[in-house]
């Protein structure tokens, strides 16, 4: 054998040499050392997903989600059942739908879609709640998603009637 | 043996508490089991978690602290499993 062949033959031996001494370590202690390390990591992560759920709670206890104050709703005294009105509620820049429902009587709900915040419209010839973003579509009488991705009901707009007119009271999700 | 280099310089030596720490035989299958349960129950964890969010956003807030008891069981569980398996068992006692 010749001298190069035989530098060629050693040579994956030098470089696993050199690797051992550039990254030297304990193999044998790193297996039981980071199973242990492992176990601690998922007890901090179950608490943190324990705080997440504890602080989700304390905030649902909390009142301040319910949003407005009364007011009265124009126009609503002369809407013809089956037919649905839009008006703004809570804010200036918060649109909300009314609708008189045969046999029901009026409901409102906020037009924010709970999918992706598009604008919900009543479609009175189907009687569905719908939303032209994906398809969603909703109860008109409850408020509940009936079909395609949203998962949760509308905001809901408790009303009252006083001295002849319709007065919108507070949107509450 | 003591901790630092060895005497070529090449290979680090593992402190000597460390090698203390290392599971006595049998231990480690404890380990392992303990670790492959805790991991399940940081899934349903996760779950309970956004089962949670979801009904927050539905505006049924109230609810929500039954899954938090539940998640907060799951959390001393894995404390105690943690205390219990820090302690080393006396071999030969
Ligand atoms: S935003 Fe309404 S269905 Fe997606």
């Amino acid at each position: 054998m010749t001298e190069a062949r035989e530098r060629a033959a050693a040579r994956p031996h030098d470089r696993d040499e050199r690797w051992r001494s550039d990254f030297p370590y304990d193999w044998e202690a790193d297996a039981s050392v980071s199973r242990r390390d492992l176990l601690r990591l998922a007890v901090i992560t179950s608490g943190a997903l324990f705080a997440g759920t504890l602080l989700l709670s304390l905030l649902g206890r909390r009142d301040d989600r319910r949003r407005g104050s009364p007011r009265a709703i124009p126009g609503a005294a002369a809407l013809p059942a089956g037919e649905a009105l839009y008006f703004k509620y809570p804010g200036e820049d918060d649109q909300a739908v009314l609708l008189n429902i045969e046999g029901t009587g009026f409901v409102a709900y906020s037009q924010k879609c709970t999918h992706l915040s598009c604008s919900v419209y009543y479609r009175a010839e189907k009687g569905e709640l719908i939303c032209p973003c994906h398809d969603g579509k909703f109860d008109p009488r409850t408020g509940e998603p009936t079909a395609g991705p949203p998962q949760r009901r509308l905001p809901r707009i408790t009303l009252e009637q006083r001295g002849g007119e319709l007065f919108a009271i507070e949107e509450a999700p | 043996m003591s901790a630092g280099p060895s005497p070529d310089g090449r290979y680090v030596r593992v402190p000597a508490a460390s090698r203390r720490d290392r599971p006595v035989p049998g231990r480690e299958a404890l380990l392992l089991g303990a670790l492959a349960f805790g991991l399940m129950m940081l899934a349903i964890q996760l779950w309970l978690l956004t089962v949670a969010l979801e009904l927050y956003l539905a505006g049924d807030g109230e609810r929500v602290w039954g899954l938090a008891v539940g998640s907060g069981c799951v959390f001393v569980g894995g404390l105690i499993a943690v205390w219990l398996l820090s302690r080393r068992p006396r071999i030969g006692a």
